[in-house]
């Protein structure tokens, strides 16, 4: 039907306002579309990745808290700090655009976790959750990451306590123990995993600190070094002095015993002791009976009995058994007896409690049975 | 032609059998796009903007069907010579394969423990996985998976009907390997050419025949030339050259078929300021590309880093982000003459680009 035979048909209903609505609609659709593009231009003309000339992250975001500068440990590899001014590598992990709309400081994943997990799932080194599951074992112990914030031992009295963490509902989260910016953390300490580049034997060099916290969320002391008075940080209830402990306090910083200044046996097979560190070998996990002249009167930290599963050897009390070996081997897997086997302390363990061993097997070491 | 559109007059019958009409096209137009949407499978999409020397092809992000429509952190992917897709669905144990046009073809492979601890549950059968990663296919389309978890290579035919498996994950390999307890391979990233499966462990490159055998292993901790501290992407050139991205050293090692280094490119990195010129983030996934030159996924820098095979760097693809040719910790790539396929882990998808040098 030709067009204009619809014109000739019609009538005092027509729609004879429908040219006057097509120009509404052709103005508004043109200023919706400069709308758009203008918006949309803003939009990529920020480029997130690259500061703007001479400036870096720092400049507009300002620094950690406590730092006076943006350059710290300087030999840290990957994105976890070593920042200097003009650094470009907040863009690593931190995205304007990318980020998910529920996430949290402008990560990748909508939590801490999933985005600590985007690189800590294995394939960059040990140490992290899961690895038990893969080994078909339920863990016997975890730091339950965004489900609690119910602390063992975290009242003063000894109670249980409930504290509040980063995570959503106050939940416990990575960035509570950890900065991944490396920011206000421990001293480097011998850890007991080998997972840098250099050569596997201990103690390992550089040493590291597990980017580890002076003072965790909630705690209501900053420390220096990484022992027990770090982990009492949470666990104030577990601390020598507190008014709950009656059972196994634990040294403090404060009496210069931590993670690498300790009493621990100079070597298998003898009882003689030295100051030294707890990682690297198997020497301070244990303060049999009698104590040398260095335990006297001190008592162990966490770490002697709570770290990643492993055989601490046969001890009999008041005497190291003869031929005992005691050595921790490299996480490279070339030595069957790999010892400890997960280095996923203080995530997961097999032993309930986090013991290095279980039940009598480590008592016994330091005890005398009655009788 | 305005005026005569202006002087338009329709009766109210005529313009609403006018609007009936374009809405029975529009809807016919809007069932035929459906129809052809559903027909490619999966979750895919297409098309999109050149950025930074990639043109989008298409979007994978998933199966679309099944208990798990989507991918949950894909983290290998490979093409097979007749164009297929293989994709490691790592974080839902599974191998998802798709045609060269994105649509599904089938998956295999579910949650399976090979070397459990003692009081641990065995709950590995033939086909099982625990945290699959690379992925690579021979000629005759046998499937090779890296088993990470399992300490193992899972070797599947091109239907995905499991056909065997090697290293056993309680033997010392060689002189050994970084599996747990000192057996097997904790093995990251797989490679095939001439009848050799070239696999990565922690700190080496060990070598087996197709059928399983060990072959050869090279490679150590340490920081010298050669040393390799967590490798995760492994393929061989056409002349036997193997490259090798060695990701916690920040740099790519090529090695001749006895180990020898041939070249490196980048270099650990101590102090990340600034000023300081380094080529590679974190370097995962790498392919040697149809004319020899190597294409290696910067996990860190979102981005393909290009270099030559001598072992000089080009230039740098895709930029970091959500939408077509950007990544978000991407893993994994793979070429196939004119296409690639990248695994956008952290995008949850897998895109086949174009690379435009």
């Amino acid at each position: 039907m030709p067009v204009g035979a619809w014109n000739h048909r019609s009538s005092h209903r027509s729609m004879g306002w429908l040219p006057e609505l097509r120009q509404k609609a052709l103005v508004a659709a043109a200023v919706a579309f400069i709308a758009t593009l203008l918006s949309v231009s803003a939009a990529y003309a920020f480029d997130e990745l690259t500061p703007p000339a001479a400036k870096g992250c720092p400049d507009c975001h300002g620094l950690e808290s406590g730092f006076t500068s943006p350059t710290v440990a300087p030999t840290r590899k990957g994105p976890h700090g070593g920042y200097s001014a003009g650094t470009q590598k907040c863009g690593t992990c931190h995205t304007v655009h990318a980020a998910p709309p529920d996430g949290v400081l402008l990560l990748p994943k909508t939590t801490i976790k999933d985005t600590c997990f985007t690189c800590h799932d294995g394939t960059g080194g040990n140490g992290v959750y899961g690895v038990l599951n893969a080994r078909g074992i339920t863990p016997a112990a975890q730091h339950r990451i965004e489900v609690t914030n119910l602390v063992p031992g975290g009242d003063p009295n000894g109670d249980a306590k409930t504290k509040t963490f980063s995570a959503a509902n106050g939940y416990l989260t990575c960035s509570d123990c950890h900065s991944p910016h490396d920011a206000e953390t421990v001293s480097a300490f011998a850890g007991d995993r080998a997972r840098t580049s250099t050569d596997t034997t201990f103690p390992l060099s550089p040493a590291t600190n597990r980017l580890l916290k002076k003072q965790p969320t909630s705690s209501p002391w900053s420390v220096d070094q990484y022992g027990s008075s770090w982990c009492g940080g949470c666990h104030e209830g577990r601390m020598y002095g507190s008014a709950g402990v009656v059972n196994h306090p634990v040294e403090t910083e404060t009496a210069g015993f931590y993670y690498d200044n300790i009493v621990r046996v100079t070597g298998t097979d003898t009882n003689t002791t030295e100051m030294g560190t707890l990682g690297g070998n198997n020497f301070g996990y244990v303060m049999p009976i009698t104590r040398s002249a260095q335990q006297s009167g001190h008592y162990p930290i966490c770490q002697q009995c709570h770290e990643d599963s492993r055989n601490i050897g046969d001890v009999s009390p008041g005497q190291i058994a003869p031929g005992e070996t005691f050595s921790v081997t490299t996480s490279d897997g070339q030595n069957a007896a790999n010892n400890p086997r997960f280095q996923a302390f203080p995530h997961e363990s097999e032993n309930a409690y986090f013991t290095v061993e279980q039940n009598d097997d480590l008592c016994l070491n330091c005890h005398i049975p009655p009788g | 032609m305005i005026a005569k559109l202006r002087s338009l007059r329709l009766t109210q019958r005529q313009a609403f059998a006018f609007l009936a009409i374009i809405l029975a096209l529009a809807l016919i137009a809007l069932l035929i796009y459906l129809l052809w949407l559903l027909s490619r499978g999966g979750f895919t999409s297409g098309g999109g903007a050149v950025v930074e020397g990639l043109r989008p092809i298409y979007v994978i992000d998933g199966p679309g069907e099944g208990e798990k429509p989507k991918f949950d952190r894909p983290m290998g992917v490979a093409y097979g010579k007749d164009g297929r897709i293989y994709v490691s669905d790592t974080d839902n144990n599974r191998v998802c394969v798709f045609n060269g046009r994105g649509q599904f073809l089938f998956e295999f492979g579910e949650f399976g423990v090979a070397k459990p601890l003692p009081g641990g549950e065995m709950s590995w059968v033939e086909g099982r996985m625990n945290f699959p990663l690379g992925i690579d296919v021979d000629d005759e389309g046998n499937i090779y998976v890296a088993d990470f978890r399992n300490d193992q290579i899972q070797v599947f035919d091109r239907e995905g009907i499991f056909l065997r498996r090697f290293p056993d994950p309680m033997q010392v390999v060689g002189k050994g390997a970084s599996g747990q307890d000192g057996t097997g391979i904790a093995v990251t990233d797989v490679a095939v050419w001439d009848g050799k499966v070239y696999a990565l462990d922690s700190y080496q490159v060990v070598v087996f025949t197709a059928d399983g055998e060990f072959y050869a292993q090279f490679g150590k901790p340490g920081s010298g030339p050669g040393d390799l501290d967590r490798p995760n992407g492994i393929d061989v050139a056409d002349d036997g050259t193997i490259y090798v991205s060695d990701s916690n050293h920040n740099r790519v090692t090529a090695f001749d078929q006895t180990g020898e280094v041939l070249w490196t490119l980048g270099e650990p990195i101590g102090e990340m300021a600034a000023e300081v010129e380094y080529v590679f983030g974190l370097p995962r996934g790498i392919t040697v590309m149809s004319d020899g030159s190597i294409l290696v996924v910067d996990a860190f820098e979102h981005t393909l880093s290009e270099a030559t095979a001598q072992g000089d760097f080009v230039r740098r693809y895709g930029r970091r982000g959500t939408q077509p040719a950007e990544f978000n910790f991407p893993n994994a790539v793979d070429d196939n003459d004119d296409r690639i396929v990248v695994a956008d882990k952290e995008n949850n998808r897998v895109q086949v680009l174009e690379l435009l040098k």
